[in-house]
């Protein structure tokens, strides 16, 4: 396929936190709010002057500093993010909006507050609280944390408007990256999508990482461009392959998979698509920020949630994505480390293969996960497994 | 006048068993097959051989502590055997699963706790008794049922060197907390679908998570609260280092990752072996203490789809007021859940009288925390960390046996106090403080510590939790309250809702009670610890405390052994101390076979 127009131009604005459209919203006056999660609603950061920056360490090498703070048994994310911190990589924030869902997560907070990686006179961190499970009661206490403990501290800090009208104006703006993006990422259920999983990837990691206002032509030009895009004759791919799991801020990942033969079609992870880029329909009834926090607390997929319910979701939306992306295998992925996705995996790689019957790969991995051969040979040997099985159901046809 | 009441209720001990005897021949025969392969296959030779090497052992040990005994002078020898051996690593030998005998403690103590021994021994047969079938039977199922046979050897493992009133204090305090384990094996047995199987005990049967409090039981005075893993995996840990090892490696070859905490990585593994009881009207799962725990949550429902779950969840930042309304809104949704899976209704009346208990016995855990910060510390050691764990944990003021012996062991504390007595004879050298969660697998560390190096530990972190009293009027704020109690539970307390509650908690309670050494230690698989090791360091050398770290695996000895956590003790004591040992003896010994 002939390359994206801007693709380079995208893996560039990946290669720092502080990228060039960041750089140039920040010379426009706007307020930078980093955060990590999807427990934060992406839009209430988007409201007024402020835009969100959903904040990785890409190129991270050494995390030596940060091992010795954190120890080396911790998930690798929270202490990349810790070591770019403690670098000043994070200096172009105005804030950070902080979840206390995961420990390790947490601490990074803390630790950007400890050792003061951050010396604006009125940058804040929060630590916000996160139910558990969704009912409403608990609905409720979200929405009372998102507007004591952030938004509140918004306008407290910055004179940030946070007003419904305000959160529905950014709701808007939200609405329509979220409308390329599902429309791009609706491309891959074709039998000989137009785009690849790893495009896919980086288009989605740049809407989270960049200002909405200045990604959005870029968005809107790279949908035009690919409704046009002729695929290869011949696929280039033997398997399509259903990603779930934890955090993955890193396209190389995508592209270690895709090396190996597979096509990812479907990426329901933290920094992917599901959840992340579905659409938020608001009535006029309702104050926009209940509608958003219910919103976000349906549409969560994170292994946090610990009642039956959203344990019973987690394991039909991974059905769902692979059926509906038409893929042959769904691999389980797990930052090293993270707990939540431990026990979740180790369990629901072996429903989703006896109940589901889905072939599943189950994998940890690293933060950086681009050089590790293990991996390759695990990806290879899934693919060449999924391929076997695909040859043996077409009576050895190819 | 009050109503007395017997606790726990007697109905429940009666409740009829509806025992397969069938399924129980069964299972008898298939013991009984692997009973007869290990007789085949053991190597009857080399057996021989070991016990006749022990026994030579035997007979060469007792010729030496005669030899030693009549070289003593006369002094030394009316010291013995008035106040007991000083030499304690001569009581372990390599490879035993027990002492080689149990210690003199002088011709006073040695005979006080040898009467507690038979009170121990008869309380478990007088408890056992009152079913014994579906208990017995149980054990030919769980092996770690057969770990209790050593409850007394773990009482003596934590008394060691113990004389006097600290002598005393301790043996009351375990007889509690063995009692209590006692009626709950009974209870377990009872209800397990392969044992006692009773249908009339299972209606009345809430499943408690074992890292949840049993305070909100005292509501529900009609029903048995058990906590569910507490026996088959978290205190039986405590008795026998080996009990989880299985469970851990189960769970791993799974498929969970070797990182996870030992606790909910045990309790998962204890479901894929199939160690836990079938059993119960409904499971109350939690998200406490940390992330690992909730996780285990879907593993208890994967294995018994037929038991309804209720998770019961609190802010992590509890100290935000905003929240703890949020936190009462569970409970009350919890307490709605219990009512409708069970048919029992809420007692405001039992409760209240239960956090009215639960408040004394706090005061009187604040009178123990007193004493201990003088100069004259007195409730020190394992058995008393233990006690206040399970008292503040799972007992919380429902059982009114349990204010006795507040009261008793008060006033002997007390009464120790005024007349100024060590609780470690003779070694009393420095004052420590134990900071996050001790090894499981080593739970009598602090009498290590002590008899060895005189390092005496006034308080542990697990203990220092929630004392305010807990309302017992206002039913509104006795939620809040309960609330509150709940989210400051042992290890979330100090864990959760930021690294205040743990670093500079550290501080403040280390200069509360005038502490020289800080025990830090370090669970290789505790994120919430492991993510502020560098912060602690830092501020420890700030602030010019000695802080030992010291690894361990929580449930795992394999990972960090007894051994390696003593070295590096003695590592530090030596080079950084430069310390002489109390006890050179209990330096370097061998206890890696050791119950």
């Amino acid at each position: 396929m002939k390359d994206l127009k801007h693709l380079i131009y995208f893996e560039n604005l990946l290669d720092n936190a502080d990228n060039e459209l960041v750089e140039k919203a920040k010379a426009d006056g706007k307020l930078a709010i980093g955060y990590t999660c999807y427990h934060i609603p992406e839009v209430l950061l988007n409201v007024d002057n402020c835009f969100s920056v959903r904040i990785r360490a890409p190129r991270t090498g050494s995390i030596d500093i940060a091992t010795y703070y954190m120890s080396n048994y911790t998930c690798e994310y929270a202490r990349a993010l810790t070591e770019r911190g403690i670098e000043g990589g994070f200096n172009f924030l105005d804030g950070l909006a902080g979840v206390d869902a995961c420990s390790m997560m947490n601490r990074f907070y803390e630790h950007f507050e400890l050792l003061k990686m951050n010396s604006k006179p009125n940058f804040f961190v929060t630590h916000t609280d996160m139910p558990y499970k969704v009912e409403g009661y608990s609905v409720k206490a979200y929405i009372k944390q998102m507007r004591i403990r952030l938004l509140d501290v918004m306008t407290e800090k910055y004179g940030v408007d946070t007003s419904d009208a305000a959160i529905r104006k950014a709701v808007e703006e939200h609405n329509e990256v979220c409308k390329i993006l599902t429309e791009i990422g609706q491309m891959r259920k074709a039998d000989n999508p137009v785009i690849t999983g790893y495009e896919y990837h980086i288009l989605n990691l740049v809407s989270y990482t960049c200002p909405k206002k200045y990604i959005l032509p870029y968005l809107r030009e790279t949908l035009e461009e690919l409704k046009g895009r002729k695929p290869d004759a011949k696929p280039a791919f033997r398997a399509r392959v259903a990603i779930v799991g934890s955090e993955i801020d890193d396209p190389e990942f995508t592209k270690l998979i895709e090396e190996c033969g597979a096509r990812v079609v479907s990426d329901r992870y933290c920094f992917g698509s599901t959840p992340g880029r579905e659409v938020i329909e608001l009535n006029d009834s309702e104050p926009a920020l209940d509608q958003i926090c219910r919103f976000y607390m349906q549409h969560s997929e994170c292994a946090r949630y610990i009642s039956d319910d959203k344990v019973a979701q987690r394991r039909e939306t991974a059905d769902r994505l692979a059926k509906e992306y038409n893929a042959d295998g769904i691999i389980y992925e797990q930052m090293k480390f993270c707990d939540f996705w431990g026990f979740e995996r180790a369990l629901v790689s072996h429903i989703m293969a006896d109940e589901y019957k889905w072939p599943v790969l189950s994998i940890d991995r690293p933060y950086n996960a681009k050089s590790s051969g293990q991996l390759r040979t695990r990806f290879q040997a899934f693919v060449e497994s999924l391929e076997i099985k695909r040859i043996n159901k077409n009576g050895g046809v190819a | 006048m009050e109503k007395k009441t017997k606790y726990p209720n007697p109905k429940f001990f009666r409740a009829k068993d509806n025992i397969d005897w069938k399924a129980q021949i069964e299972n008898f025969k298939e013991v009984g097959s692997i009973i007869g392969d290990m007789v085949k296959e053991t190597d009857w030779k080399a057996v021989k051989e070991k016990m006749k090497g022990k026994a030579l052992n035997t007979l060469d040990r007792i010729k030496k502590e005669a030899a030693s005994f009549k070289q003593m002078s006369t002094a030394e020898k009316a010291d013995l055997i008035k106040n007991g051996e000083k030499q304690l690593g001569k009581l372990y030998r390599n490879g035993d699963m027990a002492t080689v005998r149990r210690e003199w403690r002088g011709v006073k103590d040695t005979a006080y706790d040898f009467y507690e021994w038979c009170r121990m021994w008869g309380m478990l047969l007088a408890t056992f008794s009152k079913d014994l079938f579906p208990a017995l039977n149980a054990t030919f199922y769980y092996r770690w049922m057969i770990s209790y046979m050593c409850c007394v050897g773990f009482m003596d493992k934590n008394t060691l060197g113990q004389r006097g009133t600290a002598l005393r204090m301790s043996h009351t305090l375990i007889y509690d907390i063995f009692r209590y384990v006692a009626e709950n094996l009974v209870f377990l047995a009872k209800c397990d679908k392969k044992n006692g199987n009773s249908a009339e005990l299972n209606k009345k049967v809430v499943l408690v998570d074992e890292m949840t409090m049993g305070q909100i039981m005292a509501g529900f005075p009609d029903l048995l609260g058990i906590p569910y893993q507490l026996m088959p995996v978290f205190l039986v840990s405590e008795i026998d280092q080996l009990t989880c090892v299985p469970y851990i490696d189960a769970v791993e070859s799974f498929g969970l990752p070797a990182d996870a905490c030992p606790v909910p990585s045990s309790e998962c593994g204890a479901l894929v072996v199939d160690a836990l009881p079938h059993m119960g009207q409904c499971f109350i799962s939690s998200s406490m203490p940390c992330d690992g725990s909730v996780m285990a949550s879907s593993y208890m429902s994967r294995r018994f789809p037929d038991l309804p779950v209720f998770h019961l969840t609190f802010p992590v930042r509890y100290e935000y007021e905003e929240t703890v309304e949020d936190g009462a809104e569970d409970i009350k949704a919890c307490i709605k859940f219990i009512e409708e899976q069970t048919g029992a209704k809420w007692n405001w009346d039992a409760y209240f009288a239960a956090m009215k208990r639960f408040n004394q016995e706090t005061a009187f855990e604040l009178e123990k925390w007193e004493v201990n910060k003088t100069q004259y510390p007195q409730l020190i050691g394992p058995v008393y960390e233990l006690f206040r764990k399970w008292n503040y944990e799972m007992d919380g003021g429902a059982d009114p046996r349990v204010i006795k012996t507040c009261k008793k062991v008060n006033k002997l504390m007390l009464q120790a106090y005024e007349r100024k007595e060590e609780p470690w004879v003779g070694k009393m050298k420095y004052r420590g403080i134990v900071w996050s969660c001790p090894a499981h697998y080593y739970a009598n560390f602090s009498n290590w510590i002590a008899n060895c190096w005189g390092v005496d530990i006034l308080v542990e972190m697990e203990s220092l939790n929630f004392t305010k009293p807990m309302e017992t009027e206002d039913k509104e704020k006795a939620l809040m309250d309960l609330a509150r109690l709940y989210e400051r539970m042992v290890m979330r307390r100090h864990t959760n809702g930021g690294y205040k509650n743990v670093v500079d908690e550290l501080w403040a309670q280390c200069e509360a009670w005038n502490i020289d050494i800080i025990i830090m230690y370090q669970n290789v698989a505790c994120k919430n610890m492991a993510t502020l090791q560098g912060i602690l360091d830092e501020q420890a050398r700030d602030k010019g405390y000695h802080m030992i770290w010291i690894e361990h695996d929580l449930m795992d000895p394999r990972t960090v052994s007894r051994k390696t956590m003593r070295g590096k003790v003695n590592e530090y004591m030596r080079t950084v101390m430069k310390a002489e040992p109390v006890d050179p003896t209990l330096l370097e010994f061998d206890d890696e076979n050791m119950m």
